[in-house]
């Protein structure tokens, strides 16, 4: 609150200053007469690339709610270095195609010829994004993908990172760390099936090397590997027979929302039943527990942000259950994790812009980005604190999906050892036999 | 039969559009020095889904080769491209044509099994074998497996080292492929070929009856626009900077958007897919903000013209005004030359 009334009073004392710049000007010689009160410097734009149809819509689904509230608050604009500048932000639809992402992303380099760029949710977008601003020189900020996949993905070279743009997000070692603990606070015979996506995130979290297997080595599990599946996959019998044989307690793997619904109807057909199954990326949102019914009571997921975390949002110093609620009620919506990914990522962008020197140099907005020290609604965002050049990592909890009070579904937050700052809400417990 | 006939192809009208076109190929040639980013931009990307509507439109239009997998072609010319320049360091503009012979290469086995198969079997098996060169490209961890790869900054930087100076040999590059491609069909159509693929349009068992080679004329024409779409698909992607298996076989990308385009303009006429294309285009600025509205507009207008207008806008225009701005029929004028 009294960050509120110290930019009130900073915004009244511009004002004045300007308007006795303005007077004395008024003196001085009529010339400076056409000058408005206050000094309005050019428009800055912001580009915003994310999908909001196609198969991963549901990553967009609340980006007009999310920028008319980051829009309400730049009304009246950003001051960078004393000048006051309006802010346009020019939403583009990446449609979950990376050919369309590069080519909107273009679209607005040269048409919009915008000043900063923003793209968000799974690689798909993330990485074309980037790409079209790393070769033409305009800075970017991504968010919303595991930062190995944006990183080595575009062949990222940790001892030189990129140039150009900057990334937000947990890791696959991150994920790998919070199932292992999930895993450990239960009685099972320690066996693990995987079943991995062929996709971005798949082929990050799969890897032999840099991946999730060498991790659960180390913790004690024993690793049944089914290998990648394409991403398209509607049977798994054979693949269901193998976890059955291996006598598999454990299930994890990387799916898309609608494989892993056939996935778990089929396994349920089959009397495949483990005690665990965390499956990563299926179980993000709502409706995916909706798809599969009560039999994904249980489930066990990775929560990137929730509303029970104990961060604050410094655009607008909304809570995660303020942000949430009010999106319940435009929208009638229950919340989703991309939501406080998305506002994040145009805080962060307002972030910059007010640190930047000189506007019109890509590079000075660039140096703001790398500099970037600032608590958003997902938690702390420094860049020169991340695991490689360029990357910040956000913080990464366990969650389990159960019977909800007010919604159909509720996701508790059952394991905390990674950040142990976030609240927890439930206990984890064994799927029902 | 009277020796005072001369036959023609021009007419009055196709004279004056030769004209016009030219001077409309300078003004485009020389946009880069008049225009900005954005329109050279867009141009450029006009002009490879012209090439790619000509290539589509000689196969299904003129062969009879109705395919629906000639993104087998643009993903196979966009991976070879990746190779090319991330393997063997070959220059990126260099490895646009050797994309397109990769990708010709490619196509004479695929070619022989499809052509095995007729009407709407030949179209399901050209989009089964795309679908296999997707999965089988998903499987290579080399090139990426599922998740693709990008060129890095510093291989396209060797096109041009400024920002300005790309954006103007990519747009030259654009322009360039579709002209050559609508020289190429245009030359192809008014040549033996063309009247012997014209034959086949309309009747392959009366063409091969009167003297026609129909399987060397098809596989001719197959290789050639697999040749010609590998070359569009290696440019695209130099652009696009990052190919994945499903960026590079796009259905929806890369062959119904094309046959959209044709389809709406008029199919088997070369004046067809140029007012497909604009049509597409300003559809697309018009709607792409809309979200789902935009594709849902689109089929509609698309099924309007299957149902409504079966050859396309130029197809009733040609037939109301007789209008034919790239002759390829032989008019038979009274009189000595």
């Amino acid at each position: 609150m009294t960050k509120g009334i110290s930019k009130a009073e900073l915004k009244r004392r511009d004002v004045l200053r300007a308007m006795a710049v303005g007077g004395a000007g008024a003196i001085v010689g009529p010339t400076f007469l056409a000058r408005p009160a206050r000094a309005a410097g050019r428009t800055i734009k912001i580009g915003f690339v994310s999908p909001e149809t196609g198969p991963i819509a549901a990553f967009g689904e609340a980006d007009d709610f999310i920028l008319a509230g980051v829009r309400k608050v730049l009304a009246n604009g950003i001051t960078i270095a004393g000048t006051q500048h309006p802010v346009t932000i020019i939403k583009k639809d990446s449609q979950s195609n990376p050919n369309r992402a590069a080519e909107v992303t273009a679209e607005l380099i040269n048409s919009d010829k915008v000043d900063l760029m923003l793209g968000s949710s799974t690689s798909d977008t993330t990485n074309p994004v980037s790409d079209q601003c790393e070769l033409n020189g305009v800075p970017c900020i991504t968010s919303d993908a595991p930062w190995q996949a944006w990183f080595f993905g575009r062949k990222g070279d940790p001892k030189k990172g990129f140039d150009w743009t900057y990334h937000f997000f947990w890791g696959v070692d991150t994920i790998s760390t919070v199932f292992c603990d999930l895993w450990s606070s239960l009685d099972t015979n320690k066996t693990v099936g995987a079943l991995w996506s062929n996709d971005p995130d798949g082929i990050a979290l799969s890897d032999p090397q840099t991946g999730f297997p060498p991790l659960m080595k180390k913790r004690g599990f024993n690793l049944v590997d089914l290998g990648l599946y394409p991403t398209m996959s509607d049977d798994f019998s054979a693949q269901i027979n193998k976890l059955k044989e291996a006598k598999v307690d454990i299930l994890t793997g990387v799916f898309v929302p609608p494989a892993f619904a056939t996935f778990w109807t089929q396994a349920a057909q089959q009397g495949f039943r483990p005690k665990i199954a965390t499956p990563a990326k299926a179980l993000l949102f709502p409706s995916a527990i909706e798809a599969i019914g009560d039999r994904g009571i249980g489930l066990s997921t990775e929560v990137w942000w929730s509303p029970h975390h104990p961060f604050k949002s410094g655009l607008t110093g909304e809570t995660p259950q303020q942000f949430c609620d009010a999106y319940s009620a435009a929208t009638g919506r229950q919340w989703t994790q991309p939501i406080g990914f998305k506002h994040a990522i145009l805080e962060v962008a307002c972030d910059v812009l007010k640190r930047t020197k000189k506007i019109d140099d890509p590079g000075s907005i660039r140096d703001a980005i790398a500099a970037t020290d600032y608590t958003t609604i997902v938690g702390p965002i420094n860049f020169a604190k991340g695991p490689v050049k360029n990357v910040a990592t956000t913080p990464l909890v366990g969650g389990q999906w159960k019977k909800g009070s007010k919604y159909k579904y509720d996701l508790a937050i059952v394991n905390n050892k990674m950040e142990p700052s976030i609240p927890l809400d439930g206990k984890f417990e064994p799927l029902a036999s | 039969m009277d020796p005072n006939f001369t036959v023609e192809r021009g007419t009055t009208a196709s004279r004056r559009f030769a004209v016009l076109g030219g001077v409309l190929v300078v003004a485009l040639a020389t946009l880069p020095f008049w225009g900005d980013t954005a329109s050279m931009r867009l141009i450029a990307e006009m002009a490879t889904y012209l090439a790619l509507a000509q290539l589509w439109n000689l196969l299904a239009g003129y062969a009879g080769l109705v395919s629906v997998g000639q993104q087998a072609f643009v993903g196979l010319g966009g991976y070879a491209l990746f190779v090319m320049c991330g393997w063997y360091g070959i220059h990126p503009l260099l490895a646009i044509p050797l994309a397109g012979i990769v990708s010709a290469a490619l196509s004479l086995p695929i070619a022989f099994i499809v052509f095995r198969l007729r009407g709407a079997q030949f179209a399901v098996g050209t989009w089964v074998v795309a679908e296999i060169c997707q999965l089988l490209i998903a499987l290579m961890s080399s090139l990426g497996a599922g998740s693709g790869q990008s060129l890095t900054p510093a291989i396209v930087r060797t096109v041009a080292a400024s920002k300005a100076d790309r954006d103007m040999i990519f747009y030259w590059c654009s322009l360039g492929i579709a002209l050559i491609v609508l020289g190429l069909v245009y030359a192809l159509l008014r040549s033996r070929h063309g009247l012997a693929l014209t034959a086949i349009r309309d009747s392959e068992q009366a063409s091969r009856s009167v003297g026609v080679d129909t399987f060397r004329t098809k596989l001719l024409t197959y290789v050639v626009v697999a040749f010609a779409t590998g070359g569009v698909g290696a440019l695209i992607f130099l652009q696009k900077l990052r190919i994945s298996p499903a960026a590079g076989f796009s259905l929806n990308d890369w062959t119904v958007v094309v046959i959209f385009m044709v389809v709406i303009g008029g199919i088997g006429t070369i004046e067809g897919p140029i007012v497909g294309l604009v049509i597409y285009f300003v559809l697309r600025q018009l709607l792409a903000d809309y979200g789902s509205w935009y594709l849902i507009v689109m089929g509609c207008v698309a099924v309007f013209f299957m149902l409504r207008a079966r050859d396309g806008i130029w197809g009733w225009i040609a037939q109301r005004w007789q209008l034919h701005l790239f002759p390829l029929r032989r008019n038979f004028r009274r009189g000595g030359p």
